[in-house]
């Protein structure tokens, strides 16, 4: 009975099967059946694939609603002209590779995006490159997306009004890898993100912020690069963000940080580097954070930990060449600094484990002074300053005195073998 | 003799009058939020907080003016103006009691409140019919937000 009822349905089932692995490649070019990008989509069903040749397209508002590839030949271009947005994809299981999209306007009521992802599932925008977009990809309401090897850059001024270059808002489990992103408003911007993950980018002279997350949780980010950046990246109102193994450099200005951290806890900054910053890590309302196994190097500030941050751990890093390693507001401490190794560390190793016997103070008090009043940086290095900064480590009365650390290491505590891009 | 003292005072009567308490333009993507920290970039949120003594506090968006005020507990004779841009007129920032403001979880703010400020209650009103959301003015939206 159940066999003869299987050999009834295997037809169908063969048939089913059969259509949905007939996939038809659909060509669109000057010289192919159809000459424009939207009516190839159009007569496309899901599964299929559209291969666009070589060539500027000039078009906007294209719209997939269905599950199908689109992808470029070499240099498919897709030009907005300052119209409207290039794709909107409001399907499932849609994949673009290798397509430039190029001059999407700059919005005022709206966020024009060169390509928008809205309430997806498993989309994939690869290998395009954007070029002169307000927002390049805006993902909303969508989940398990990918976003890999795409070059975007805009070309974001102070004056003009300007966009994200990857924007997220309400995502879940979205992989950015790969990325090379400059010129925008913030390079990559999580809002209400969570379970993302983003490895590999390269975010440069962004206006803002190379990487910059709001409200969202649970999110990791490691081996990207922030270099030049108004800010390199900025976690706020978040928990627990996994960051290790990125290079914070050359954030210059005088609000600019290698890491901005304000209200964030449970976190791990882990394996970083963190090298000529005007700030290293600013850190306001940050608890339970463990930073750990970092580089700071010739930064102005390594570290400027505000008094209202409590429980964070601050072990086994190196503070090599910064004019000031860490610097507080605060009389009070209630972080745990120890084992890192401070290249100003003056004291001595009698019984040879390559632990100082005497407790490091890495704050100073002129470094307490330049918080209060910016302005007495001017003094920075004179006479007057190394006599005030002595006695303070005699007697201390500004500085917290719980802020120590009890066993500074004599040798260096991390390789720095992974910067492989100088 | 006594003109020479009348003109000395004149002169420092001007003196005192350009110490007024004029708010300042807001300079996008230079200015720093006075409470996030965050470089003001959009224009359609700006927010100004000026001070009984001149001071001149800036800031990305009006729920961060709001929590400003809130969590420094400024009592009312500290401020002397509080001012915002509104969404469809991001140039000018014009006072809190003028404007109009709506939330909307269809139209998101810089800081996460879901918060834009409007020029007059039929701008927003306009806005309403596209976004939808609730209405305020400018103290029902302060108690709206502290206590969110």
């Amino acid at each position: 009975m159940k066999i003869s009822r299987l050999i009834f349905f295997l037809p169908i089932f063969i048939f089913f099967n059969f259509s949905n692995l007939v996939s038809r490649d659909i060509l669109v070019g000057s010289n192919r059946e159809y000459k424009d990008i939207k009516s190839a989509i159009e007569n496309s069903v899901n599964g299929d694939r559209i291969i666009i040749d070589d060539g500027i397209y000039q078009t906007n508002g294209i719209i997939i609603d269905k599950e199908i590839t689109v992808s470029g030949l070499n240099s498919a271009i897709i030009d907005a002209q300052n119209i409207s947005e290039a794709i909107t994809i409001k399907s499932s299981n849609v994949t673009i590779q290798g397509i430039t999209i190029k001059n999407i306007p700059v919005g005022f009521m709206k966020d024009y995006a060169g390509i928008r992802i809205e309430n997806s599932k498993k989309v994939t925008i690869k290998q395009c490159r954007f070029v002169n977009n307000f927002f390049a990809v805006y993902l909303s309401n969508s989940d398990s997306s990918n976003v890999i090897s795409n070059v975007i850059t805009g070309n974001a001024s102070s004056e003009s009004f300007s966009g994200n270059g990857i924007h997220l808002w309400k995502c879940n489990t979205i992989n950015i890898d790969n990325n090379y992103i400059s010129g925008h408003r913030d390079g990559i911007y999580l809002e209400f993100a969570i379970n993302s993950v983003i490895t590999g980018n390269y975010s440069e002279k962004n206006l803002r912020y190379g990487l910059h997350f709001m409200f969202s949780e649970g999110n990791s980010y490691r081996k990207n690069i922030f270099r030049g950046n108004g800010a390199g990246v900025a976690v706020m109102y978040t928990k627990r963000v996994e960051m290790t193994e990125n290079i914070f450099e050359d954030n210059w200005g005088p609000s600019s940080y290698g890491l901005l951290l304000k209200d964030i806890s449970k976190s791990r900054i882990y394996n970083n580097m963190f090298r000529k910053n005007t700030t290293g890590i600013y850190s306001e309302g940050t608890t339970y954070t463990i930073i750990e196994n970092n580089i700071f190097s010739s930064n102005g500030w390594a570290i400027k930990i505000l008094g209202n941050c409590n429980y964070d751990t601050i072990i086994n890093n190196d503070f090599l060449s910064n004019t000031f390693d860490i610097s507080t507001n605060s009389h009070l401490n209630d972080n745990y600094y120890d084992s890192n190794f401070w290249d100003r560390y003056n004291g001595y190793d009698l019984d040879r484990n390559l632990i100082g016997d005497v407790p490091y103070r890495p704050t100073s008090l002129f470094s307490t002074l330049v918080v209060k009043s910016p302005e007495a940086i001017l003094l920075v290095r004179s006479f007057l300053v190394e006599l005030f900064d002595l006695t303070e480590k005699i007697m201390p009365s500004v500085i917290p005195e719980s802020l120590t650390d009890n066993h500074p290491s004599m040798v260096m505590k991390n390789k720095k073998d992974y910067i492989q891009y100088d | 003799m006594i003109n020479k003292s009348y003109i000395i005072v004149f002169l420092l009567c001007l003196f005192f009058l350009s110490c007024g308490l004029e708010p300042e333009p807001i300079k996008y993507g230079k200015d720093l939020c006075s409470h996030c920290n965050m470089k003001i970039m959009d224009k359609r949120y700006g927010a100004e907080l000026v001070t009984a003594k001149g001071k001149i506090h800036k800031f990305d968006s009006p729920e961060c003016l709001i929590d400003y005020i809130h969590q420094n507990s400024l009592p009312a004779s500290d401020i002397a103006a509080t001012l915002v841009t509104g969404f469809n007129e991001p140039d000018k920032l014009i006072n809190t009691s003028e404007a109009a403001f709506i939330i909307s979880p269809k139209l998101p703010s810089p800081m996460g409140a879901f918060l834009t400020a409007f020029t007059n209650t039929n701008e927003a009103k306009k806005k309403m019919e596209e976004v939808g959301g609730e209405l305020f003015d400018w103290n029902s939206v302060k108690t709206k937000i502290i206590n969110r």
